[in-house]
């Protein structure tokens, strides 16, 4: 098991009147190699449940484990290193550095995981071949349309060739025919063997996965495999 | 992270607000600037003073010794007795009186008027001074001949008319020709030039390569006097000098006993040494640098407090980079190194455009203050002044960055 979440708890300003259950008690069980769509209205914890996931906020209560690993007992330091290449995240918003070009972008991650200076233009070049982006390595994030910017943002997030990657709403702010060409680059990762988490509150992209998780109110409601129609 | 990236981010953030980066600079420029002028100006007044110093001969022991009862030739003896006897310590003694009166030098068509000080004559550069000395006067004060020799013992004895010639003296009379066997004189009387001294070359006093010395018995017809007080001793090095300068401190007090009201009735004395002179010069103007240095280190430190407030500024501004960074995988390490690195990167640029303020404000107060053409700041106030505001870009970067490095991920990229 890659992904293993046993009941866990993120609650705000717990024991107050004003006490927020983003999640309550989820549990969920992700394989290698799964492209797993969660899906919720807008508050559902979807999003709280990616950042638990992607280790990127800490549960209240309940256990991770991660490849086997306890995630709830790791350093500041172990998690960053966890952030870096086990896990490739694609936000709603791109998330890109503005003051950077989208080459810089793309070489981030690989700086911080050490790769030596001869490597990583490589390795982030190849990583802008794959989503189409090799022609606008210079290009800072403000010289460039909504899709291209995640096209880079995607870029980063396989640049250091990751086992699962994490997408929250990466067609929010796209067209339609963008969001398109988007899901198509997962698909694609999907295919190369690479674990895909999908987080959207839309059933036409979640359309997109083979396994559908709904949440509702902090809560898991449903949980099944789906047929696809891949084109 | 490595430190290159990180540089690179520095410039470019720095380069991307460029109003708000200098106007952070300019405190540092500021404070570097004024450290850098002031520590430059009490040093080059300092130089100033230790050259003549160094010149006029390290070791050197000025003893002025008067006694009111004997015409002084007794205690002239005594105290050269006693200097002969501490041959262990000491090279040479020579009296060291210069010529009072109104004298006119000729030779040839040139004339020098001495002590004139009616006839305009007061051109401290120009001044010449007739001394009075012994063999041993070149030794004591430092002057080495350049051709001819000293008075020699038997001049002294007899009271030879001869003299020895400073370069001053002697390219104000002979020009570029050699005056030794040259006859000048002095109020009419020749004096037969037997030697001559090479410059001293000190740019602030080239008076005192005016001079021309003659045997020390001269000084009964030409002061007027027969006795001498005071003597020029050179001691071997500095720790002879210290050790020369008390024994004859405790001679000449056991020559001239104090009563109980604490002053002699039998003599007066001092004994000096310019080792002691330049200790005085120099541990003042250590102690002047460092008072200018901490009242402008002052002005640096404000500086810093603004780099901290910008610092401060641009983590908040920059929250979400920060949660960016560390969802890519940056640890707290990497984003204290960057914002680190960007403070130096600030307080270094300013610092180094401060050296160059202070360079230029050093060169216009030297100009104005110490009539010095080209004084600059040296290596070791640059240096210290960059490293100073590096360390305060450090210091007061720490907090900034550590706040910046323990944001949580999710909070982070939260922030607009």
């Amino acid at each position: 098991m890659l992904i293993d979440i046993q009941n866990i708890y993120k609650i705000y300003h717990e024991g107050l009147e004003s006490e927020v259950r983003a999640l309550d008690g989820v549990s969920l069980q992700i394989d290698r190699g799964e492209f797993v769509a969660i899906v919720g209205q807008s508050g559902s914890g979807k999003s709280t449940l990616m950042n638990v996931l992607g280790c990127l906020d800490i549960p209240t209560y309940g256990e991770y484990y991660l490849d086997g690993t306890d995630v709830t007992a790791l350093t500041d330091k172990e998690l960053a290193r966890i952030r870096n290449r086990e896990i490739g995240f694609i936000f709603q918003g791109y998330n890109l550095i503005q003051e950077l070009d989208a080459l810089e972008n793309v070489t981030l991650p690989l700086i911080y995981r050490g790769v030596s200076v001869f490597d990583r233009e490589d390795m982030a070049m190849e990583a802008l071949e794959r989503v189409g982006m090799a022609d606008r390595a210079h290009h800072r994030p403000g010289e460039m349309s909504g899709g291209q910017q995640q096209r880079v943002a995607i870029a980063r997030a396989i640049a250091t060739h990751p086992p699962i990657i994490m997408a929250d709403e990466p067609t929010g702010a796209l067209d339609s025919r963008t969001g398109r060409h988007v899901l198509e680059i997962l698909r694609e990762l999907y295919r190369g063997g690479t674990t895909v988490l999908l987080i959207t509150h839309d059933d036409s992209i979640a359309a997109t996965a083979k396994r559908v998780v709904r949440l509702s109110d902090g809560k898991v409601v449903a949980d099944h495999p789906q047929e696809v129609d891949w084109k | 992270m490595n430190l290159w990236q990180a540089f690179k981010m520095a410039f470019k953030s720095i380069a991307m607000k460029k109003t708000r980066s200098f106007l952070t600079m300019l405190g540092i420029i500021i404070g570097v600037a004024s450290v850098v002028i002031m520590v430059s100006v009490v040093q080059g007044q300092n130089k100033k003073s230790m050259e003549y110093f160094e010149k006029m001969g390290d070791n050197k022991i000025n003893v002025n010794a008067y006694s009111y009862y004997d015409n002084n030739n007794e205690t002239s003896q005594k105290l050269y007795d006693y200097c002969l006897s501490m041959s262990d310590l000491i090279l040479g003694i020579t009296p060291d009186v210069e010529v009072g009166q109104k004298m006119t030098i000729q030779y040839g068509a040139k004339t020098l008027a001495v002590n004139d000080w009616n006839g305009g004559n007061m051109d401290w550069e120009k001044m010449m001074h007739v001394k009075l000395g012994s063999d041993q006067y070149g030794v004591c004060n430092n002057y080495t001949l350049a051709g001819g020799r000293e008075i020699s013992y038997l001049d002294i004895e007899k009271t030879n008319a001869v003299c020895v010639l400073g370069s001053g003296a002697k390219d104000a009379l002979f020009g570029f020709t050699d005056p030794v066997g040259e006859s000048i004189t002095i109020n009419g009387q020749p004096f037969l030039v037997v030697g001559w001294y090479n410059s001293m070359d000190i740019q602030y006093w080239p008076e005192m390569d005016n001079l021309i010395v003659l045997p020390y018995t001269f000084n009964r017809t030409m002061n007027g006097n027969s006795s001498i007080g005071n003597y020029a001793v050179k001691a071997k090095n500095a720790a002879a000098t210290v050790e020369a300068m008390t024994r004859l401190d405790a001679f000449l007090a056991g020559m001239f006993p104090k009563n109980e009201q604490g002053w002699s009735e039998t003599g007066s004395y001092y004994v000096q040494s310019n080792n002691s002179y330049a200790d005085d010069i120099q541990s003042q103007s250590l102690m002047q640098s460092l008072v200018l240095g901490a009242i402008a280190g002052i002005s640096l430190l404000v500086g810093g407090i603004g780099i901290m407030n910008i610092m401060l500024v641009t983590v908040t501004e920059r929250t979400r980079e920060i949660g960016i960074r560390k969802a890519i995988g940056a640890e707290r390490k990497s984003i204290i190194t960057q914002f680190l690195i960007e403070a130096a990167v600030i307080c270094s640029v300013g610092g180094v455009l401060g050296i160059g303020l202070g360079a230029v404000g050093t060169l216009v107060a030297g100009k104005l203050l110490l009539g010095e053409t080209m004084l600059l700041p040296g290596v070791t106030i640059t240096l210290g002044a960059f490293l100073f505001s590096v360390i305060l870009g450090i210091i007061f970067g720490m907090y900034p960055a550590i706040k910046a490095s323990g944001l949580q991920p999710v909070a982070a990229l939260r922030a607009d």
